[in-house]
């Protein structure tokens, strides 16, 4: 009878040992769960333009994780985040010849303060000159992403210190990451097609009209091409042309408002790789083909460029005007608008020779001006450095409306008197007509920077570029489409692949920690293997343990 | 984490039902056939178990936070099944007196060990990414060895019949706490 209550008193003390067990080692283990942590991630610029190489040339990745201020950089995934990003953090990571670099970007970009974006908006020309064999990505941070960067800065940060007992316990309880990427090596797209769209509006009475030609490039540019929106530069000259085209076709369609100058709306692409699509549409234009507008009477061409939000409004031209001819009617004509109706508005006129020596041109007008076609810019910007013009951070929380309403309004208001060329009286009854309607401006700005208009991922399928021939050709007749394809032996562009990449963060141990797993496991099975050779002694002691008091019954 | 992860999690599941097995006289009394039957056995239970589950039982559309304890009672009343091919086993195994216990405990922790645990381990302790569960799960085979034994040891003392009567009640209750384990602990 004893034998059966101690069996069964060992069976009990058999099955609620391991049970405790089970419930000791979940309650002791201090770390959740996680699994991979999978983010997109965009990588910077790669791009040939007129060979010259630019950006980082390389892709793939599979490194563990550190941040900038470990010593040993080498071979590993280097994590900054914006705030902390400088630009010697970024040379001492090249020059340990570091495996990547990953640049995290807060999710809503205002909430940054304004010397961070700035200084950011400075650094991004240099990033890209020094061509590197690093890549270098960007991320949009999120909860997990930073909880990844706070643990890779503390186990980072710890890295020089104490004693082996300390080290130990780290390397039990610390979290490496591992940071692979998907995706191949980055090769050079072929043959890829920038397309440029141009529409007209004829004037009224017969031939050899003379020609007025409005030129906007519908590209952005910033240090990594999916993240760059272009809401000033220059999605806010495209919204400004459009509205012109729409204003100027609706005046047209009145017989009594159809002027005597033929209009011109052309929208280039690849803008801001020295102006690709103006370049061989002028070359088509003007050398292959017999009949054009461009070559017969062009009283001018202007270009906008950046038009958003300050108060400032350049006209820069590369040769300044004579007196009587079309430019200097519009220089006046800009003047007067802006003096006498937005005196908060402040006009000049910047004269820049055009400089061939220069790897880039400045402006859009000056491809014009190699051409000797009359042309000037636009724009409020005083410089063609200025850093707003190729940056990430232009986006669209940042460009203020009243702004770019006032300026299209000015340059509406502007060309009208040049056209028409008539008295106060016939410029009420134009007003009466034309409005420019704030809420077009604004949907179209938001539409444009909804998103990235990268010259590398428009091609001539892309929505951006079929919505825009959509809407021109609601207003404009003749809307053709001009692709540019580089040429093959000696290509002015070469543009490069996988500029979006998909990063799986795993969560790894070091390989001491595998040493130490063995060795406790080890010592677990010997440990178990002894019990169970002695386990007559464990029953014997149990056995005296218990029947004393079963005795006692 | 790597190939060197996993064999420690092979190890740390597999070892001790090697040391069980070893140590136990089992293989004094080559029974390693008897325990290969048992695991047989298992299969065969669990199989009925599946199907039985699936015909009867649809599954439940209640809303996600209610938990359906009628529903999961059921489905936990169908791991009787367990005790009854336990019990099957070892009135079938000719073996010697309490060896039926052990081989019929090993045959089926052993079956249960290489059809629920050894795929998990292998793909998952192997990738890049580390995660503790492994570990667990090797150590809870380890858990499922004893609680089988123990398992195997109640229903055969059920089963004898010259059990005094003020035992039977605890060994009722232990074995109720054995099938209904998985549904107490939720």
């Amino acid at each position: 009878m004893f034998e059966e209550a101690s069996e069964v008193l060992e069976n009990m003390l058999k099955w609620s040992f391991p049970l405790s067990l089970v419930l000791f080692l979940v309650l002791v283990c201090p770390l959740r769960a996680e699994a991979a942590h999978e983010f997109s991630v965009y990588r910077m610029q790669q791009y040939d333009l007129q060979g010259q190489t630019y950006g980082s040339r390389n892709a793939i990745l599979n490194t563990e994780a550190r941040t900038v201020d470990a010593e040993v950089l080498s071979r590993r995934c280097v994590m900054v985040r914006l705030a902390d990003f400088s630009y010697e953090k970024y040379q001492k990571a090249l020059r340990q010849s570091a495996g990547a670099v990953v640049i995290i970007l807060p999710q809503n970009m205002s909430t940054m303060p304004q010397d961070i974006v700035q200084q950011f908006m400075e650094l991004e020309p240099e990033l890209l000159a020094t061509e590197t064999i690093v890549p270098v990505y960007f991320a949009l941070e999120d909860e997990e992403l930073l909880s990844i960067y706070t643990q890779t800065q503390i186990s980072s940060s710890s890295q020089g210190s104490s004693s082996a007992a300390e080290v130990l316990l780290h390397t039990a309880t610390a979290n490496g990451f591992q940071m692979v990427t998907s995706g191949a090596q980055s090769k050079a797209v072929s043959d890829w097609a920038i397309t440029s769209l141009e529409g007209r509006l004829t004037g009224a009475g017969g031939e050899d009209l003379p020609t007025i030609v409005l030129v906007a490039h519908y590209d952005s540019f910033g240090v990594a091409p999916w993240l760059s929106y272009g809401a000033d530069s220059n999605g806010s000259g495209v919204a400004v042309l459009l509205e012109l085209a729409r204003l100027f076709s609706r005046l047209y369609s009145y017989k009594r408002t159809h002027a005597g100058y033929n209009l011109l709306f052309f929208l280039s692409g690849g803008g801001k790789f020295n102006y690709q699509g103006t370049k061989r549409w002028l070359e088509d234009n003007l050398d292959h083909t017999d009949s054009s507008l461009l070559q017969d009477n062009v009283a001018f061409v202007l270009c906008l460029d950046t038009l958003g939000n300050s108060d400032n409004l350049h006209l820069h031209v590369s040769k300044p005007p004579k007196e009587g001819s079309p430019q200097h009617a519009l220089l006046r004509e800009l003047e007067t608008v802006a003096a006498h109706q937005h005196p908060d508005l402040k006009f000049s006129m910047v004269h820049k020779k055009i400089n061939l020596a220069d790897d880039t041109l400045a402006w859009e007008h000056e491809r014009f001006g190699i051409r000797r076609l009359p042309a000037f810019t636009l724009s409020h910007l005083e410089s063609h450095r200025s850093p707003a013009r190729h940056s990430i951070m232009d986006m669209r929380s940042v460009s203020s409306l009243e702004g770019l309403s006032r300026n299209t309004k000015v340059i509406a208001e502007a060309l009208a008197r040049v056209i028409y060329n008539l008295t106060e009286k016939v410029i009420a009854v134009l007003r009466s007509h034309q409005q420019v309607q704030e809420d077009q401006l604004a949907s179209l700005v938001d539409w444009l920077t909804a998103q990235p208009r990268a010259a590398q991922l428009l091609d001539k399928d892309s929505s951006i570029v079929n919505t825009l021939e959509y809407y021109l050709s609601r207003y404009l007749k003749d809307v053709k489409r001009h692709l540019v394809r580089a040429d093959k032996r000696d290509p002015e562009f070469v543009f490069y692949d996988q500029l979006k990449q998909t990063m799986n963060a795993y969560r790894v141990k070091p390989a001491i920690f595998d040493l130490l797993l063995a060795v406790c496991i080890a010592s677990y099975l010997g440990v178990l293997y002894l019990a169970v050779q002695n386990f007559g002694l464990l029953y014997g002691f149990l056995r005296r343990v218990t029947a004393p008091r079963v005795k006692q019954h | 984490m790597t190939l060197f992860h996993f064999g420690n999690c092979f190890s740390l599941a597999y070892f001790p039902y090697f040391i069980t097995y070893k140590c136990s006289g089992l293989s004094e009394y080559n029974a390693f056939w008897r325990c290969v039957q048992a695991g047989a056995t298992y299969l065969f239970v669990q199989l009925c178990k599946m199907l039985f589950l699936a015909t009867f039982f649809p599954t439940w559309e209640g809303g996600a936070g209610v938990y359906d304890f009628v529903g999961e009672f059921m489905k936990a009343t169908v791991d009787l099944a367990d005790l009854l091919g336990l019990h099957l086993v070892m009135s079938r195994n000719a073996g010697k007196g309490e060896y039926k216990i052990m081989v019929a405990a090993m045959g089926w922790a052993t079956a249960e060990l290489i059809m629920s645990r050894c795929i998990p381990l292998w793909v998952g302790a192997r990738g890049i990414e580390f995660d503790w569960k492994y570990i667990q799960m090797s150590f809870d085979s380890n858990i499922s060895l004893v609680h089988y034994i123990a398992m195997a040891a109640v229903v055969w003392m059920f089963t004898r019949y010259d059990l005094p009567k003020s035992f039977r009640l605890p060994v009722t209750i232990l074995l109720g706490l054995c099938v209904y384990k998985g549904f107490l602990m939720e």
